[in-house]
This record gives C-alpha cells, structure tokens and sequence, in this order.
C-alpha cells in the first residue's frame, strides 16, 4: 500500500489535501481553531522579524546619512571626510529626533489621560497573507496583554488584538475586512459602524442616505464595541455616494495604518474617563491632522469583528 | 546537477541545492512577505512564499517533495495570517508544488521567458484554487479574476524571474 502511494504521487497528494480540507472543517463547524500551529509559526517567523526591525531602524540612519545624501557629497570633495562624519552624526540625530517625537507623542497622550492604562509597544511585522492587515507587536501575554483590547497611536485609532502570545500580539488593523467598530460623526454625532473593506480605506456603514456628510468631517468611537473609549479618532470621511440602503462612506483612517512602529496597547477595557477636549465636525482630510481628539466617557458595548 | 531515468527512453534533470538552501529560503521567503508586508502595499503585489514553492517544484522534480514543501509553506502563511483559516493556502500550495514538480521535467523551466509565462499561469492556478476552497467550503464570495490580480500576476512574474535566476546560484554542481 505505503508502495503503491510512493509509486503514484496522486494518490498521496489526495490524501494530504483531504486531510487539509478535513482540518479546515474542523475549524469551520466547530469554530475551533488550531492555535498549536499558529503558535510554532508565529514563534518561528517572529525572532527573525525582530532582528530585521531591530536591524532596519539601526541601518535607517547610515542609510539616509551615508547612501541617500552621496550626490551632494561628491559635490564637495574637499570637504568629504569632515562632511560625511557631520551627516552621518546629523542622520543619526534625526533619526533619534523622529523616534522621540514618536515618543513625546505617546507621552503626551499618556500624561493626558492618567487614569488610562497604556502600554507602548513596537511594531515587529505583519501578516504574510497580502490580503489579511494584521501586525505583530513586541508586547503579550506577559505584558498583561489580553483578547480585543485596543490598539491606539496619538493620531487615532488602529485596531485590536485578536492573539496574544508570551511576548508577541497580532492585531487586526480597522482596514481588514474582519474588522468593525462602533463609529460616529464628531458633529452630529450620527452612529455608524467603521468596518473594514480589504482596501486601504475603511467604510463606514449602516448610515441613512437622508443623513448629510461632508468630505473632511471627522469620525469618532461611539464606545460601543466594548473596545475602544469614546470620541478617540477614528478618521476624516474621504466621500460619501448615496447607497441602497445606507450610503457608502469611504474613511480615510486618522492613524497611519501603513507607517505604523510605534502603537499604545489600551490595557483596560473598563470604564475610562477622557476629558473632553473641542470637537472639530470638519477636519483637515490628511491622516495626522484628521479630526478630533480624544473625549468624554469611554467605553463599553461589544463586538467589532469576529472575535 | 542529476539525471534520473523517468521511463524507458527519457531522462528528467534534477537539481540539487546546498544542505538547508531549502529550509532557508522557504523560511526567507515566508518572512520577508510578513516583513514588507510593514512598509507598504507595494508589496502586496509579490506572492514570495508561492514563488519559492514553484522555483523548487521546478528544479527538483519531485513531486511528493514538491507537494510537502508546498504545504507546509502554505500552512505556514496561513499561520501566519487572523484571517484564514489553517489549510487555505496549505491545499492550494500543495497542489501547485505537486504540479510545479510534476511539469518541471516535461517542458523548459530554465528560459526566462519560459519561466515568466509559467509563474503567471501558476499564479491563476493558484489564485484559482484560493477562490474554489473559499467558496465551496468557506462559503465565502471570492472573486475568479480582477485587473489587480492580473497586475499582480505580472509583477510577480516578473519578480520571479530575477528571483529564479537569483535563486539557481544555490543549485550544487555536480
């Protein structure tokens, strides 16, 4: 038999995609899932990202001091050396400037809301599926990192965690399209939810086509998804067409979902009082200056997302 | 490189690799897809995991070697994403591993544009896969063809040629 199998290839390759789509219906009826396999992959693939981004920030530096800048080098020949040493130390200095400036923003959020239990945490990579938006970042289970809590920067909102491991958690980012969060307009305070669509942009959903909406208009939480705090910003509206029934609102995300390194993990997902600071109904349509800022009482509602 | 007798009158060519060449790139592969995957949507246009499963497919013909190295990338990619759920990329890898090995020593896999025409057919094959497994037992609406597909079915065509002729320097001379 073990012969025959080896002889016709065919044979063996039936058998290991049955036992595939055996494995799938597993998953699938019983909603269970195979979190063994995911744990020695992520375990796998995960120290190796962290040396490339440890790697990448280090060499991003020398990159743009010594590589990036080369033509106005050598246009100052007699100076080279002395050049080449002042830009390298400039670059490096930059580079420390932005991460601080990363920081300082994380800071700042963070003294603004004391009575909010943050967590930074660094980006470490994202999914190897093209069409899922998921991250890994460097904090987990012994971070006190749990199921569906947020994951914010000072710009606004960037998703939640759906797998916590020791030291590494994925996080769904609100563009997948498994993602979805209870959403409304800062101004008229109009519900929605912001849901992902597989494309950069989000959607805002389950709007009326009666309901007015103005491109640069800000989105905010609504703080009933039991995730995220009330009025953080979710994002500008990009456009709106009328839709049967609800209109189809594109949502250009506060946060930069594509430039991501550093992130604040919400650690609680009780009750968190944010002051309330002004609210802007039209905001500038670019992601860092999209909207309004964090506001009143937060949270609590459930379920944005399939877990 | 090696000839094996595959029937009375033909011989196929067999290509080995340096010890771990295989383990390694896979491994590379599944990783730079997860880590470029950080800095942008460019690279979303590159399928590597299924590159590598159709370059050594191709170059070892070994069908049941081809099928198992495809598998386990796919399983690991499916790992790797929240999304799907494990085997969705394990059944289609499989197959195209099977395939790619089983044609490797029927037709020219060496010529670039031999190599080029063949990743992009075996990227529909792939994508094709994907979409039947989604929707038959996943349930889901997937989508046959879109122009984003077919772009990314020529930019990874023409990635993977640069990265099969990258990748021959780690066949071992015989």
């Amino acid at each position: 038999m073990i012969d025959l199998i080896f002889r016709r290839p065919i044979f063996l390759l039936a058998i290991v995609v049955m036992a595939q789509v055996m494995l799938l219906a597993y998953q699938i009826k019983g909603d269970h899932d195979v979190r063994l396999i995911r744990y020695w992959a992520v375990a796998l693939v995960t120290p190796i990202e962290r040396v490339g981004s440890w790697s990448m920030s280090k060499m991003g530096g020398a990159w743009s001091g010594y590589v990036g800048l080369h033509n106005a080098r050598s246009e100052n020949n007699n100076m080279r050396s002395e050049l080449d040493q002042l830009r390298i130390r400039n670059a490096e200095l930059s580079s420390r400037a932005a991460e601080a400036e990363r920081l300082e923003a994380i800071l700042n959020f963070r003294n603004a809301h004391p009575e909010a239990q943050l967590l930074a945490a660094q980006v470490i990579g994202s999914s190897a599926d093209p069409a899922s938006h998921t991250l890994f970042i460097n904090r987990g289970e012994h971070d006190r990192l749990k199921l569906n809590m947020g994951v914010i920067t000072s710009e606004g909102i960037v998703g939640k965690i759906v797998e916590v491991l020791p030291d590494t958690a994925q996080v769904l980012l609100i563009n997948d399209k498994d993602s979805g969060v209870g959403a409304m307009f800062a101004a008229s305070r109009t519900h929605g939810v912001v849901k992902g669509s597989g494309d950069p942009e989000p959607h805002m959903e389950y709007v009326v086509n009666d309901e007015k909406v103005t491109e640069g208009e800000a989105i905010v939480t609504s703080g009933e998804d039991h995730i995220f705090p009330k009025d953080l910003p979710v994002g500008t509206v990009r456009g709106a067409t009328p839709g049967n029934p609800f209109q189809v609102i594109r949502v250009l995300p506060a946060a930069r979902l594509d430039r991501l390194e550093d992130v604040i993990v919400l650690l609680t997902q009780q009750q968190v009082v944010f002051p309330k600071p002004a609210v802007t109904a039209v905001a500038s349509p670019t992601p860092q200056t999209a909207s309004t800022t964090p506001g009143t009482t937060a949270t609590t509602a459930n379920s944005a997302g399939p877990h | 490189m090696l000839n094996i007798s595959d029937g009375p009158d033909r011989n196929i060519e067999v290509h080995k690799f340096y010890s771990g060449a295989v383990f390694g790139v896979s491994l590379l592969a599944l990783v730079f897809q997860a880590f470029l995957h950080k800095y942008g949507r460019w690279s979303e246009l590159i399928d590597l995991p299924l590159l590598v499963t159709i370059y050594f497919g191709f170059s070892r013909r070994n069908a049941i070697s081809g099928m198992f190295l495809g598998g386990t990338i796919g399983i690991v990619q499916d790992a790797l994403s929240h999304d799907n759920p494990i085997g969705m990329y394990g059944i289609a890898k499989t197959i195209v591993g099977y395939v790619a090995s089983s044609i490797g020593g029927r037709i020219d896999t060496e010529h670039p544009v031999s190599r080029f025409g063949l990743i992009f057919l075996f990227f529909h094959f792939h994508q094709a896969i994907l979409v039947i497994t989604q929707r038959v037992l996943l349930n889901h609406s997937a989508r046959f063809f879109s122009w984003q597909q077919l772009v990314d079915s020529l930019v990874t065509a023409a990635f993977g040629v640069l990265l099969f002729a990258l990748l021959d320097r780690l066949r071992r001379s015989s």
